[in-house]
C-alpha cells in the first residue's frame, strides 16, 4: 500500500485494446473467451453475491439449506435486525464523519501542498518533498502505538479527533497531485502573474480546474482508504457509539449471542461495503485508470 | 541629500536577485505545506522516534511507567519460540499469497487484454471489484463461506463427494483459509496492474512474432513475460508488503487461531500491545523488525524501478 509505481510518468492505455498474445479476433471465436472471462469473474465475485443473497433470506431456512439462498422467498428482515440489534445507525454516521472529515482534509491539503513543491521555489524544498515521500515507506505497524499513546494523552480515545487527526494528510496525495501540477505549463502561470493574479487565484481557478481528473481519483482513493480503515479504528475507539461501520461489524460477530444470525451479519456486511461498491460502480474507471497510473490504492 | 541615500543604500541586501517579494513568497510557500508538515511529522516521523524509544523500555500496563532496559526486549524476542512462531507463520503466509496471487493476476488479465466486442465492462466489473472491499467485510464473507456446517464453500464440496474440513479451526488449513481470504481482496487490484502492464507493451512485437510463425504460447513466454518483468517485480513487491500486513482477515475470521497457527507479526504486534497484558515496550520491539524488514522490501522496489528490470 505504501509503493509507488514506475507508470506514475507514463500514460494508462485503458481504452487500447487492440490486438494481443492471442490472435485474430473472429465474431464467432469470441464466444468461448466471453464464457470463461464470464466465469471467472462470477468466481471473484461470487462471496460477495453470497453476502447479498444471503441478507435477503430468513434465517431458518439459511441454516437449514444455505443453497436455498438463490430463490425466494427473501425478506427484509435481517436488515431489521442488524440495524436494531447493534447501534449501527450511529456506527454508519460515525463512518461518514470519519470519512468525510478524512476526505476532505487529505484532498484539501495534498492540493496546498502539492502546488507549493510544483511551483514555488523556496529554500528546503527538495529536502521537505523527500521527507513527505519518505513517509510513504513507514509501515503502519511502526507508527500505531506510540500514535496510540499520544492520541489517548491528548484525550482523543473515542473521539472523532482521535479517529480522525492521525489522517489527516496524505503523502500519497501530495505526490500524485504534485505530478499533475508539475505538468501544466509554466508560462500558464507566469501569464496568470503578469496579469496579477495572485498565487491563491491561480490555484484555484486555474490549476485546481485543469487537475480535475487527477484530483476526482485521489478523492476516490481517499474516500475508500478511509472508509475501510480497521486497525486504527479498533485500538482507538472502545466505546460502542463510537464505532466505525468496519469495527461494528466485527463485535457484531465476536457477540457471542448474534454470532450464528448468518443474515443479520450478512445484512450488515451488505450495508457496511455498500457506500464503497456504489463508488466503484459510479466511478470504475476513474479508479483503475487511478490504479494503473499510480500503482497505488487507498 | 545623495549623501543620504549612499548612506541608505549600505543597509540594504546587496544580491540584486533577490527582491523582498520573493521572500514573502517563501514564508508563503511554508504556510502551504504546514498542514501536510505538521500531520506527517506528528502521526508519522516523531512516532519512528518514540516507537524506537519505547521498545528499548519495559513498559507498565497501567499508568505508563517506564524503565529503560536496552535491548533486552530484542534479546527476550529473538529467543522466544512465540517470535519465531509468528515469523513463521507471516513467511508461510507470503509464499503461499504472493506467488499464487500473481499468477492469477497475470492470466487473468491475459484474458481481459483480448479484445472482446462487447461486455468487456461487464467482466472488468466482476473482476476488479474485490477492490473497493475492506479487510473486515473481506473476512466477514469468508467466515461465512468458511462455515463448517452450512458454508457455501463445504456444501459446494459435498456436491461433489468431498467432505470440507473445519477450515478456520483446523490447525492444517487455517492458514491456508485465511491466505485465501487476503489473495481474494487483493486480486482485483493485481489484475488492474498486470492488464495496465500488458497494455503498455508495444503491438509491433506480436506482429513482427506472428510473422515469425510464433504461436500463442511462444508469444506469452518469449515476448509478454519478458516485456511485462517490470510489472511482476513491482507486483512482487507490493504483494510481498502488504502480506507482511495482513491483518483484518486474520482479526476477524480467527484471531491468530488455532493456538497460534495463524498469528503472524502484525497480528502479534496488536495483541501484545492492546490486548490483555498490554507489553507496549515488547510489541514496540517487535514493531521495529517487522518495519525493518517492510522498509528494505519498499527501498529494494524503490532502487529497482530505477534501473527497470527488463524494459523495451
Amino acid at each position: 500500500m505504501t509503493v509507488v509505481d514506475q507508470a506514475v510518468t507514463e500514460p494508462f492505455a485503458a481504452e487500447k485494446t487492440p490486438d494481443r498474445a492471442f490472435g485474430e479476433p473472429r465474431r464467432w471465436g469470441d464466444f468461448p473467451l466471453h464464457a470463461s472471462l464470464f466465469f471467472i469473474g462470477l468466481a471473484i465475485s461470487m462471496p460477495i453475491f453470497v453476502a447479498f443473497f444471503t441478507s435477503f433470506t430468513p434465517l431458518g431456512q439459511i441454516l437449514a439449506d444455505s443453497n436455498s439462498i438463490w430463490s425466494p422467498p427473501w425478506t427484509l428482515r435481517n436488515y431489521v435486525t442488524a440495524w436494531t440489534a447493534t447501534p449501527f445507525g450511529r456506527f454508519m454516521v460515525n463512518s461518514f464523519i470519519q470519512t468525510g472529515v478524512i476526505t476532505i482534509a487529505q484532498v484539501l491539503f495534498s492540493i496546498l501542498a502539492a502546488f507549493a513543491f510544483a511551483v514555488f521555489r523556496f529554500p528546503g524544498r527538495s529536502a521537505l518533498f523527500a521527507l513527505v515521500l519518505g513517509s510513504l515507506m513507514v509501515p503502519f505497524e511502526l507508527t500505531f502505538i506510540p500514535n496510540f499513546v499520544l492520541i489517548s494523552n491528548l484525550g482523543w480515545a473515542n473521539t472523532y479527533q482521535g479517529l480522525t487527526v492521525p489522517f489527516l494528510a496524505s503523502a500519497f496525495g501530495v505526490f500524485m497531485l504534485r505530478q499533475f501540477f508539475m505538468s501544466l505549463p509554466r508560462d500558464l502561470y507566469d501569464a496568470a502573474k503578469i496579469d496579477g493574479a495572485s498565487d491563491w487565484y491561480y490555484l484555484w481557478r486555474v490549476a485546481v480546474p485543469l487537475s480535475r481528473g487527477a484530483i476526482a481519483a485521489f478523492t476516490i482513493f481517499s474516500f475508500l482508504g478511509a472508509w475501510n480503515q480497521y486497525l486504527w479504528p479498533l485500538v482507538i475507539t472502545n466505546e460502542e457509539t463510537m464505532r466505525t461501520a468496519q469495527i461494528g461489524i466485527r463485535f457484531f460477530l465476536v457477540n457471542q449471542e448474534r454470532a450464528t444470525d448468518w443474515g443479520a451479519i450478512m445484512a450488515g456486511a451488505v450495508i457496511v461495503m455498500l457506500p464503497t461498491l456504489l463508488v466503484f460502480l459510479v466511478a470504475q474507471k476513474q479508479l483503475v485508470k487511478g490504479i494503473a497510473m499510480t500503482g497505488l490504492k487507498g | 541629500m545623495a549623501e543620504v541615500v549612499a548612506e541608505r543604500r549600505k543597509h540594504l541586501p546587496v544580491k540584486k536577485d533577490a527582491p523582498p517579494r520573493r521572500r514573502r513568497r517563501h514564508w508563503r510557500a511554508y504556510l502551504y505545506l504546514f498542514p501536510t508538515l505538521v500531520i506527517i511529522g506528528a502521526f508519522v516521523y516523531y512516532p519512528i522516534v518514540e516507537s524506537f524509544r519505547l521498545s528499548l523500555n519495559r513498559v507498565a500496563p497501567f499508568g505508563g511507567t517506564e524503565i529503560f532496559v536496552g535491548l533486552d526486549n530484542y534479546t527476550r524476542l529473538l529467543t522466544s519460540a512465540e517470535f519465531w512462531n509468528n515469523v513463521e507463520v507471516s513467511m508461510w503466509f507470503m509464499v503461499g499469497a504472493v506467488p499464487v496471487g500473481i499468477a492469477l493476476a497475470v492470466a487473468i488479465a491475459l484474458l481481459l487484454s483480448y479484445p472482446v466486442r462487447r461486455l468487456a465492462w461487464a467482466h472488468r466489473m466482476l473482476i476488479f471489484v474485490p477492490v473497493v472491499i475492506s479487510s473486515a467485510v473481506a473476512g466477514v464473507l469468508f467466515r461465512w463461506l468458511y462455515n463448517p456446517v452450512v458454508g457455501h464453500i463445504n456444501t459446494w464440496l459435498e456436491f461433489f463427494g468431498i467432505q470440507g474440513p473445519q477450515w478456520l479451526t483446523s490447525r492444517t488449513w487455517a492458514l491456508f483459509a485465511v491466505t485465501v481470504a487476503v489473495v481474494w481482496r487483493q486480486l482485483g487490484f493485481n489484475v488492474i496492474i498486470a492488464l495496465a502492464g500488458l497494455q503498455q507493451i508495444d503491438e509491433s512485437y506480436y506482429e513482427a512474432a506472428k510473422v515469425d510463425g510464433a504461436g500463442v504460447w511462444d508469444r506469452i513466454r518469449y515476448i509478454t513475460l519478458p516485456l511485462l518483468s517490470p510489472t511482476l517485480f513491482f507486483l512482487v513487491v507490493v504483494n510481498v508488503i502488504i502480506s507482511l500486513q495482513a491483518f483484518g482477515e486474520i482479526d476477524i475470521l480467527t484471531q491468530g487461531g488455532p493456538g497460534q497457527a495463524t498469528e503472524n507479526l502484525v497480528y502479534s504486534v496488536f495483541v501484545d500491545a492492546f490486548v490483555g497484558t498490554r507489553l507496549r515496550g515488547f510489541a514496540s520491539a517487535q514493531a521495529f523488525l517487522l518495519a525493518l524488514m517492510i522498509i528494505a522490501v519498499s527501498f529494494i522496489q524503490f532502487r529497482g524501478f530505477r534501473k527497470r528490470v527488463h524494459y523495451q
